[in-house]
Protein backbone atom coordinates (compact mmCIF):
# COMPACT_ATOMS: atom_id res chain seq x y z
CA UNK A 1 0.00 0.00 0.00
CA UNK A 2 1.19 3.45 -1.41
CA UNK A 3 0.00 6.48 0.59
CA UNK A 4 -2.73 8.81 -0.54
CA UNK A 5 -3.19 8.58 -4.64
CA UNK A 6 -3.98 12.12 -4.26
CA UNK A 7 -4.44 14.96 -1.90
CA UNK A 8 -8.44 15.16 -0.54
CA UNK A 9 -8.16 18.97 -1.36
CA UNK A 10 -6.72 19.04 -4.65
CA UNK A 11 -9.33 15.94 -5.83
CA UNK A 12 -12.39 18.03 -4.73
CA UNK A 13 -11.69 21.21 -6.19
CA UNK A 14 -10.70 19.74 -9.41
CA UNK A 15 -14.02 18.11 -9.03
CA UNK A 16 -15.81 21.54 -8.06
CA UNK A 17 -14.26 22.88 -11.22
CA UNK A 18 -15.49 19.93 -13.28
CA UNK A 19 -18.61 20.39 -12.10
CA UNK A 20 -18.87 24.52 -13.19
CA UNK A 21 -17.40 23.67 -16.28
CA UNK A 22 -20.09 21.35 -16.98
CA UNK A 23 -23.01 23.46 -15.88
CA UNK A 24 -21.84 26.06 -17.72
CA UNK A 25 -21.57 23.31 -21.27
CA UNK A 26 -24.80 22.04 -20.32
CA UNK A 27 -26.80 25.38 -19.81
CA UNK A 28 -27.77 27.10 -22.79
CA UNK A 29 -26.09 30.09 -22.83
CA UNK A 30 -23.61 32.59 -25.07
CA UNK A 31 -21.03 31.49 -26.89
CA UNK A 32 -18.65 33.28 -24.15
CA UNK A 33 -19.98 31.01 -21.35
CA UNK A 34 -19.50 28.07 -23.39
CA UNK A 35 -16.07 28.51 -24.36
CA UNK A 36 -15.15 29.88 -20.70
CA UNK A 37 -16.69 25.97 -19.33
CA UNK A 38 -14.48 24.38 -21.88
CA UNK A 39 -11.23 26.35 -20.67
CA UNK A 40 -12.51 25.66 -17.27
CA UNK A 41 -13.07 21.80 -18.13
CA UNK A 42 -9.95 21.19 -20.10
CA UNK A 43 -8.06 23.25 -17.07
CA UNK A 44 -9.56 20.91 -14.13
CA UNK A 45 -8.90 17.64 -16.40
CA UNK A 46 -5.39 19.11 -17.08
CA UNK A 47 -4.96 19.71 -13.34
CA UNK A 48 -6.21 16.13 -12.95
CA UNK A 49 -3.79 14.43 -15.11
CA UNK A 50 -0.70 16.33 -13.79
CA UNK A 51 -1.80 15.38 -10.14
CA UNK A 52 -1.87 11.78 -11.18
CA UNK A 53 1.42 11.74 -13.02
CA UNK A 54 2.93 13.73 -9.85
CA UNK A 55 2.22 10.78 -7.47
CA UNK A 56 3.80 8.24 -9.64
CA UNK A 57 6.95 10.71 -10.65
CA UNK A 58 9.30 8.86 -8.20
CA UNK A 59 8.58 5.24 -9.81
CA UNK A 60 11.26 4.20 -12.25
CA UNK A 61 8.65 2.80 -14.81
CA UNK A 62 6.57 5.83 -16.97
CA UNK A 63 2.82 5.36 -16.41
CA UNK A 64 1.96 4.01 -20.53
CA UNK A 65 1.00 7.36 -22.47
CA UNK A 66 -1.86 5.59 -23.77
CA UNK A 67 -4.36 5.63 -20.75
CA UNK A 68 -4.31 9.49 -20.43
CA UNK A 69 -5.03 9.78 -24.43
CA UNK A 70 -7.88 7.27 -24.00
CA UNK A 71 -9.07 8.87 -20.96
CA UNK A 72 -9.07 12.23 -22.43
CA UNK A 73 -10.91 11.27 -25.58
CA UNK A 74 -13.77 9.38 -23.74
CA UNK A 75 -14.28 12.09 -21.29
CA UNK A 76 -13.99 14.99 -23.65
CA UNK A 77 -16.84 12.64 -25.99
CA UNK A 78 -18.58 11.89 -23.02
CA UNK A 79 -19.22 15.58 -21.98
CA UNK A 80 -20.03 16.41 -25.83
CA UNK A 81 -22.36 14.08 -26.07
CA UNK A 82 -24.70 14.78 -23.46
CA UNK A 83 -24.48 18.51 -24.28
CA UNK A 84 -24.83 18.42 -28.34
CA UNK A 85 -28.40 19.65 -28.97
CA UNK A 86 -28.86 16.89 -31.73
CA UNK A 87 -29.72 13.68 -30.64
CA UNK A 88 -27.70 11.92 -33.81
CA UNK A 89 -24.37 13.55 -32.97
CA UNK A 90 -24.64 12.53 -29.56
CA UNK A 91 -25.02 8.63 -30.40
CA UNK A 92 -22.63 9.32 -32.92
CA UNK A 93 -20.11 10.39 -29.78
CA UNK A 94 -21.35 7.92 -27.62
CA UNK A 95 -19.30 5.80 -30.06
CA UNK A 96 -16.17 7.20 -29.54
CA UNK A 97 -16.55 6.88 -26.03
CA UNK A 98 -17.15 3.03 -26.39
CA UNK A 99 -14.05 3.12 -29.03
CA UNK A 100 -12.02 4.90 -26.16
CA UNK A 101 -12.66 2.67 -23.75
CA UNK A 102 -11.95 -0.26 -25.69
CA UNK A 103 -8.30 1.01 -25.95
CA UNK A 104 -8.42 1.28 -22.44
CA UNK A 105 -9.55 -2.27 -22.51
CA UNK A 106 -7.01 -3.59 -24.43
CA UNK A 107 -4.29 -1.60 -22.06
CA UNK A 108 -5.63 -3.51 -19.04
CA UNK A 109 -4.78 -6.89 -21.37
CA UNK A 110 -8.93 -7.95 -21.53
CA UNK A 111 -8.05 -8.18 -25.56
CA UNK A 112 -11.36 -10.22 -25.81
CA UNK A 113 -13.90 -7.45 -24.05
CA UNK A 114 -12.19 -4.88 -26.44
CA UNK A 115 -13.11 -6.24 -29.34
CA UNK A 116 -16.61 -7.54 -27.96
CA UNK A 117 -17.45 -4.02 -26.89
CA UNK A 118 -16.73 -2.68 -30.04
CA UNK A 119 -18.45 -5.28 -32.11
CA UNK A 120 -21.51 -5.35 -30.24
CA UNK A 121 -22.05 -2.21 -28.55
CA UNK A 122 -20.71 0.14 -31.48
CA UNK A 123 -21.63 -2.27 -33.89
CA UNK A 124 -25.21 -3.11 -32.65
CA UNK A 125 -26.66 -1.63 -30.04
CA UNK A 126 -25.58 2.21 -30.99
CA UNK A 127 -27.21 1.55 -34.50
CA UNK A 128 -30.25 0.54 -32.76
CA UNK A 129 -30.30 3.71 -31.37
CA UNK A 130 -29.88 5.76 -34.44
CA UNK A 131 -31.93 3.64 -36.32
CA UNK A 132 -34.78 4.62 -33.67
CA UNK A 133 -33.90 7.96 -33.78
CA UNK A 134 -34.36 8.60 -37.23
CA UNK A 135 -37.47 6.96 -37.15
CA UNK A 136 -38.84 8.98 -34.42
CA UNK A 137 -37.34 12.40 -35.44
CA UNK A 138 -38.93 15.36 -36.92
CA UNK A 139 -37.11 16.64 -39.91
CA UNK A 140 -35.95 20.05 -38.33
CA UNK A 141 -36.13 23.30 -40.39
CA UNK A 142 -32.68 23.63 -40.75
CA UNK A 143 -29.25 23.44 -39.39
CA UNK A 144 -29.17 25.96 -36.78
CA UNK A 145 -29.70 25.68 -32.91
CA UNK A 146 -33.16 27.39 -32.78
CA UNK A 147 -34.85 25.39 -35.30
CA UNK A 148 -34.07 22.01 -33.06
CA UNK A 149 -37.60 20.82 -31.15
CA UNK A 150 -37.22 23.03 -27.52
CA UNK A 151 -36.92 19.79 -26.10
CA UNK A 152 -33.25 19.36 -27.04
CA UNK A 153 -31.94 22.67 -26.25
CA UNK A 154 -33.03 23.64 -23.27
CA UNK A 155 -31.96 21.32 -20.61
CA UNK A 156 -33.71 20.72 -17.29
CA UNK A 157 -32.32 21.84 -14.16
CA UNK A 158 -28.37 22.04 -15.19
CA UNK A 159 -27.82 23.67 -11.73
CA UNK A 160 -29.09 20.29 -9.80
CA UNK A 161 -27.84 18.15 -12.21
CA UNK A 162 -24.41 19.27 -11.62
CA UNK A 163 -24.84 19.45 -8.14
CA UNK A 164 -25.73 15.79 -7.63
CA UNK A 165 -22.98 14.30 -10.19
CA UNK A 166 -20.29 16.10 -8.07
CA UNK A 167 -21.44 14.80 -4.78
CA UNK A 168 -21.76 11.65 -6.57
CA UNK A 169 -18.15 11.86 -7.76
CA UNK A 170 -17.35 12.48 -4.62
CA UNK A 171 -18.80 9.47 -3.44
CA UNK A 172 -17.34 7.58 -6.20
CA UNK A 173 -14.07 8.94 -5.47
CA UNK A 174 -13.48 8.33 -2.35
CA UNK A 175 -12.28 4.82 -2.22
CA UNK A 176 -9.93 6.02 -5.41
CA UNK A 177 -7.71 8.20 -3.11
CA UNK A 178 -7.97 5.89 0.01
CA UNK A 179 -6.19 3.42 -1.07
CA UNK A 180 -3.84 3.40 -3.98
CA UNK A 181 -2.09 0.52 -4.70
CA UNK A 182 0.43 -0.65 -7.23
CA UNK A 183 -1.50 -3.28 -9.58
CA UNK A 184 0.04 -6.69 -8.72
CA UNK A 185 2.18 -7.64 -5.80
CA UNK A 186 4.78 -10.59 -6.94
CA UNK A 187 3.36 -13.38 -5.34
CA UNK A 188 -0.32 -13.05 -6.40
CA UNK A 189 1.11 -13.14 -10.03
CA UNK A 190 2.64 -15.93 -9.23
CA UNK A 191 -0.36 -17.38 -7.91
CA UNK A 192 -2.59 -16.19 -11.06
CA UNK A 193 0.03 -18.26 -12.56
CA UNK A 194 -0.34 -21.15 -11.11
CA UNK A 195 -4.28 -20.62 -11.72
CA UNK A 196 -3.94 -20.16 -15.28
CA UNK A 197 -1.41 -23.44 -15.43
CA UNK A 198 -4.67 -25.34 -13.63
CA UNK A 199 -6.78 -24.15 -16.11
CA UNK A 200 -4.93 -25.22 -18.99
CA UNK A 201 -4.44 -28.45 -17.22
CA UNK A 202 -8.13 -28.95 -17.20
CA UNK A 203 -8.78 -28.61 -20.93
CA UNK A 204 -6.96 -32.20 -22.00
CA UNK A 205 -6.77 -31.69 -25.45
CA UNK A 206 -5.14 -28.81 -25.54
CA UNK A 207 -2.78 -29.93 -22.90
CA UNK A 208 -1.91 -32.77 -24.58
CA UNK A 209 -1.02 -30.57 -27.77
CA UNK A 210 0.50 -28.29 -26.05
CA UNK A 211 3.14 -30.74 -24.62
CA UNK A 212 3.67 -32.41 -27.99
CA UNK A 213 4.25 -29.13 -29.32
CA UNK A 214 7.65 -28.17 -27.14
CA UNK A 215 8.16 -32.76 -26.86
CA UNK A 216 6.90 -34.76 -29.67
CA UNK A 217 8.59 -37.87 -28.45
CA UNK A 218 6.60 -37.31 -25.25
CA UNK A 219 4.78 -40.59 -24.20
CA UNK A 220 1.23 -40.45 -22.65
CA UNK A 221 1.15 -42.66 -19.60
CA UNK A 222 -1.93 -44.87 -20.43
CA UNK A 223 -3.19 -44.93 -16.11
CA UNK A 224 -1.81 -41.63 -14.35
CA UNK A 225 -3.05 -38.45 -15.18
CA UNK A 226 -0.57 -35.45 -15.80
CA UNK A 227 -0.03 -33.10 -13.44
CA UNK A 228 1.19 -29.22 -14.15
CA UNK A 229 3.81 -28.35 -11.29
CA UNK A 230 5.61 -25.31 -11.14
CA UNK A 231 8.54 -23.57 -9.45
CA UNK A 232 11.26 -20.82 -9.24
CA UNK A 233 11.64 -21.49 -13.16
CA UNK A 234 8.62 -21.99 -15.07
CA UNK A 235 6.14 -24.78 -14.99
CA UNK A 236 6.78 -28.12 -16.13
CA UNK A 237 5.23 -31.59 -16.17
CA UNK A 238 6.51 -34.89 -15.39
CA UNK A 239 5.55 -38.65 -16.05
CA UNK A 240 7.45 -41.74 -15.94
CA UNK A 241 6.73 -44.77 -18.57
CA UNK A 242 8.01 -48.41 -18.60
CA UNK A 243 8.65 -50.99 -16.10
CA UNK A 244 7.53 -49.43 -12.83
CA UNK A 245 8.41 -46.19 -14.23
CA UNK A 246 11.87 -46.52 -15.27
CA UNK A 247 11.80 -44.03 -18.05
CA UNK A 248 11.54 -40.17 -16.43
CA UNK A 249 10.42 -37.64 -19.10
CA UNK A 250 10.28 -34.18 -18.24
CA UNK A 251 8.81 -31.38 -20.54
CA UNK A 252 9.17 -27.77 -19.36
CA UNK A 253 6.25 -25.41 -20.70
CA UNK A 254 7.12 -22.35 -22.33
CA UNK A 255 4.97 -19.01 -21.22
CA UNK A 256 3.51 -19.01 -24.55
CA UNK A 257 1.63 -22.46 -23.96
CA UNK A 258 -0.78 -20.79 -20.74
CA UNK A 259 -4.07 -19.98 -21.78
CA UNK A 260 -5.10 -16.48 -23.56
CA UNK A 261 -7.36 -14.07 -22.70
CA UNK A 262 -10.36 -15.60 -24.72
CA UNK A 263 -9.60 -19.06 -23.50
CA UNK A 264 -9.75 -17.26 -19.72
CA UNK A 265 -13.00 -15.70 -20.40
CA UNK A 266 -14.50 -18.68 -22.23
CA UNK A 267 -13.71 -21.21 -18.76
CA UNK A 268 -14.78 -18.75 -16.89
CA UNK A 269 -18.08 -18.30 -18.30
CA UNK A 270 -18.76 -21.98 -18.88
CA UNK A 271 -16.96 -23.52 -15.68
CA UNK A 272 -17.72 -20.79 -12.84
CA UNK A 273 -21.19 -19.03 -13.81
CA UNK A 274 -22.84 -21.61 -16.05
CA UNK A 275 -26.27 -20.95 -14.18
CA UNK A 276 -25.41 -16.94 -15.20
CA UNK A 277 -24.99 -17.70 -18.66
CA UNK A 278 -28.42 -19.14 -18.69
CA UNK A 279 -30.02 -16.24 -17.27
CA UNK A 280 -28.30 -13.96 -19.60
CA UNK A 281 -29.66 -15.78 -22.47
CA UNK A 282 -33.19 -16.17 -21.03
CA UNK A 283 -33.01 -12.04 -20.65
CA UNK A 284 -32.24 -11.64 -23.95
CA UNK A 285 -34.61 -14.21 -25.46
CA UNK A 286 -37.66 -12.16 -23.04
CA UNK A 287 -36.56 -8.95 -24.14
CA UNK A 288 -36.60 -9.55 -27.78
CA UNK A 289 -40.25 -11.15 -27.00
CA UNK A 290 -40.92 -7.12 -25.37
CA UNK A 291 -39.62 -5.92 -28.53
CA UNK A 292 -41.68 -7.67 -30.52
CA UNK A 293 -44.85 -7.67 -28.78
CA UNK A 294 -44.26 -3.78 -28.40
CA UNK A 295 -43.20 -2.86 -31.55
CA UNK A 296 -45.97 -4.50 -33.57
CA UNK A 297 -48.19 -1.90 -34.89
CA UNK A 298 -51.84 -1.71 -33.81
CA UNK A 299 -54.16 0.27 -36.25
CA UNK A 300 -57.46 -0.15 -35.86
CA UNK A 301 -59.39 -0.22 -39.17
CA UNK A 302 -62.99 0.11 -39.67
CA UNK A 303 -64.95 -2.44 -41.66
CA UNK A 304 -65.23 -0.19 -45.13
CA UNK A 305 -61.12 0.34 -44.84
CA UNK A 306 -60.46 -3.46 -44.52
CA UNK A 307 -62.45 -4.09 -47.78
CA UNK A 308 -60.66 -1.18 -49.30
CA UNK A 309 -57.19 -3.16 -48.68
CA UNK A 310 -58.45 -6.31 -49.21
CA UNK A 311 -59.60 -4.91 -52.91
CA UNK A 312 -56.20 -3.18 -53.38
CA UNK A 313 -54.32 -6.22 -52.66
CA UNK A 314 -56.35 -8.32 -54.73
CA UNK A 315 -55.76 -6.02 -58.07
CA UNK A 316 -51.96 -5.87 -56.85
CA UNK A 317 -51.86 -9.91 -57.29
CA UNK A 318 -54.08 -9.72 -60.28
CA UNK A 319 -51.30 -6.96 -61.84
CA UNK A 320 -48.36 -9.53 -61.05
CA UNK A 321 -48.69 -12.39 -63.64
CA UNK A 322 -49.72 -9.99 -66.21
CA UNK A 323 -46.59 -7.96 -66.28
CA UNK A 324 -44.74 -11.05 -66.08
CA UNK A 325 -46.70 -12.09 -69.47
CA UNK A 326 -45.71 -9.01 -70.78
CA UNK A 327 -42.19 -9.35 -70.52
CA UNK A 328 -42.39 -13.08 -71.30
CA UNK A 329 -44.11 -11.78 -75.20
CA UNK B 1 -3.41 -11.97 -21.40
CA UNK B 2 -3.71 -12.53 -17.65
CA UNK B 3 -0.94 -15.07 -17.24
CA UNK B 4 1.89 -12.71 -18.47
CA UNK B 5 1.95 -10.50 -15.85
CA UNK B 6 4.10 -7.02 -15.94
CA UNK B 7 3.06 -4.62 -13.57
CA UNK B 8 0.55 -2.15 -15.18
CA UNK B 9 3.31 0.60 -15.63
CA UNK B 10 3.26 3.29 -12.63
CA UNK B 11 -0.93 3.27 -13.62
CA UNK B 12 -2.55 2.38 -9.89
CA UNK B 13 -6.21 0.98 -9.62
CA UNK B 14 -7.09 4.79 -8.94
CA UNK B 15 -6.33 6.17 -12.46
CA UNK B 16 -8.97 3.43 -13.84
CA UNK B 17 -11.46 4.25 -11.20
CA UNK B 18 -10.93 7.72 -11.46
CA UNK B 19 -12.04 7.35 -15.26
CA UNK B 20 -15.22 5.06 -14.94
CA UNK B 21 -16.08 7.21 -12.12
CA UNK B 22 -16.06 10.83 -14.20
CA UNK B 23 -17.53 8.82 -17.01
CA UNK B 24 -20.50 7.38 -14.81
CA UNK B 25 -21.18 10.68 -13.39
CA UNK B 26 -21.01 12.68 -16.96
CA UNK B 27 -23.80 10.26 -17.74
CA UNK B 28 -26.12 11.11 -14.85
CA UNK B 29 -25.95 14.61 -15.40
CA UNK B 30 -26.69 13.78 -18.59
CA UNK B 31 -29.37 11.72 -17.48
CA UNK B 32 -30.88 14.50 -14.89
CA UNK B 33 -30.76 17.41 -17.25
CA UNK B 34 -31.88 16.08 -20.75
CA UNK B 35 -35.25 16.09 -21.62
CA UNK B 36 -35.07 13.72 -24.78
CA UNK B 37 -36.31 10.17 -24.14
CA UNK B 38 -33.64 8.43 -26.23
CA UNK B 39 -30.41 10.63 -25.43
CA UNK B 40 -32.28 9.81 -21.61
CA UNK B 41 -31.20 5.97 -22.67
CA UNK B 42 -28.06 6.74 -23.96
CA UNK B 43 -26.64 8.65 -21.12
CA UNK B 44 -27.36 4.96 -18.68
CA UNK B 45 -25.32 3.54 -21.33
CA UNK B 46 -22.84 5.81 -20.74
CA UNK B 47 -23.26 4.52 -17.07
CA UNK B 48 -22.88 1.30 -17.94
CA UNK B 49 -19.36 1.64 -19.69
CA UNK B 50 -18.58 3.39 -16.78
CA UNK B 51 -19.36 0.48 -14.64
CA UNK B 52 -17.60 -1.77 -17.63
CA UNK B 53 -14.22 -0.02 -16.74
CA UNK B 54 -14.15 -0.55 -13.06
CA UNK B 55 -15.10 -4.01 -13.63
CA UNK B 56 -12.23 -4.93 -16.31
CA UNK B 57 -9.79 -2.74 -13.68
CA UNK B 58 -10.86 -4.52 -10.41
CA UNK B 59 -10.46 -7.73 -12.69
CA UNK B 60 -7.04 -6.89 -13.94
CA UNK B 61 -5.84 -6.00 -10.14
CA UNK B 62 -6.81 -9.05 -8.75
CA UNK B 63 -5.84 -10.85 -11.78
CA UNK B 64 -9.05 -12.24 -11.86
CA UNK B 65 -11.29 -12.77 -15.21
CA UNK B 66 -14.65 -12.61 -13.39
CA UNK B 67 -14.52 -8.94 -14.17
CA UNK B 68 -14.46 -9.76 -17.69
CA UNK B 69 -17.10 -12.02 -17.38
CA UNK B 70 -19.32 -9.42 -15.45
CA UNK B 71 -18.63 -7.29 -18.37
CA UNK B 72 -20.26 -9.89 -20.69
CA UNK B 73 -23.24 -9.55 -18.76
CA UNK B 74 -23.41 -6.11 -18.56
CA UNK B 75 -23.43 -6.18 -22.37
CA UNK B 76 -26.37 -8.47 -22.28
CA UNK B 77 -28.40 -6.38 -20.14
CA UNK B 78 -27.62 -3.41 -22.22
CA UNK B 79 -28.82 -4.80 -25.24
CA UNK B 80 -31.25 -6.19 -23.87
CA UNK B 81 -32.57 -2.67 -22.21
CA UNK B 82 -31.43 -1.13 -26.06
CA UNK B 83 -34.53 -3.19 -27.53
CA UNK B 84 -37.17 -3.22 -24.92
CA UNK B 85 -36.62 0.74 -24.50
CA UNK B 86 -36.35 1.87 -27.93
CA UNK B 87 -39.45 -0.49 -28.10
CA UNK B 88 -41.10 1.44 -25.99
CA UNK B 89 -40.02 4.74 -27.07
CA UNK B 90 -41.25 4.53 -30.69
CA UNK B 91 -44.50 3.85 -28.85
CA UNK B 92 -44.78 6.93 -27.34
CA UNK B 93 -43.87 8.53 -30.11
CA UNK B 94 -46.71 7.37 -32.09
CA UNK B 95 -49.11 8.35 -29.33
CA UNK B 96 -47.67 12.38 -29.14
CA UNK B 97 -45.19 12.88 -31.80
CA UNK B 98 -42.62 13.92 -29.61
CA UNK B 99 -39.74 12.29 -27.76
CA UNK B 100 -39.79 15.28 -24.72
CA UNK B 101 -39.94 13.17 -21.72
CA UNK B 102 -42.13 15.85 -20.10
CA UNK B 103 -45.21 15.45 -21.97
CA UNK B 104 -45.67 12.17 -19.52
CA UNK B 105 -45.69 13.86 -16.66
CA UNK B 106 -49.08 12.95 -15.70
CA UNK B 107 -48.09 9.24 -15.42
CA UNK B 108 -45.94 10.52 -12.25
CA UNK B 109 -48.38 11.08 -8.43
CA UNK B 110 -50.19 13.58 -7.94
CA UNK B 111 -48.73 16.06 -5.29
CA UNK B 112 -51.18 18.57 -4.39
Amino acid sequence: MVSAWMAPFTLYSACVIGALALYLLVRPGPRGAKAFGIILGLGALAWLTLESIKSTVDSTDRPSVFFFIFSLIAIASAVRMITHHRPIYSALYFVMVVLSSAGLFLLLEAEFMAFALVIVYAGAILITYVFVLMLSQQTPLGDKVEHQPEYDRIPREPAAAAMVGFVMLALLTDMAFNSASKIPAANTVREAQRQAWNELEQMPKRFEERVLEVEPEFIFPAQKALHILTDESGAYVLGAVGEAGSVEQRVDLPIEAMPENVQHVGWALVYKFPASLEVAGIILLLAMFGAVVLAQRQIELSEEEKLLAAQARQSKAAKVPSDSEGGAA
Amino acid sequence: MLAVTESMGSLTLSHYIMVSALLFVIGLVGFVSRRNLIVMFLCTELMFQGAAIAMIAFGRFHLDVSGQVFVIFILTVAAAEAALALGLVVLLYRRKQTLSAEVWCDLREHTD
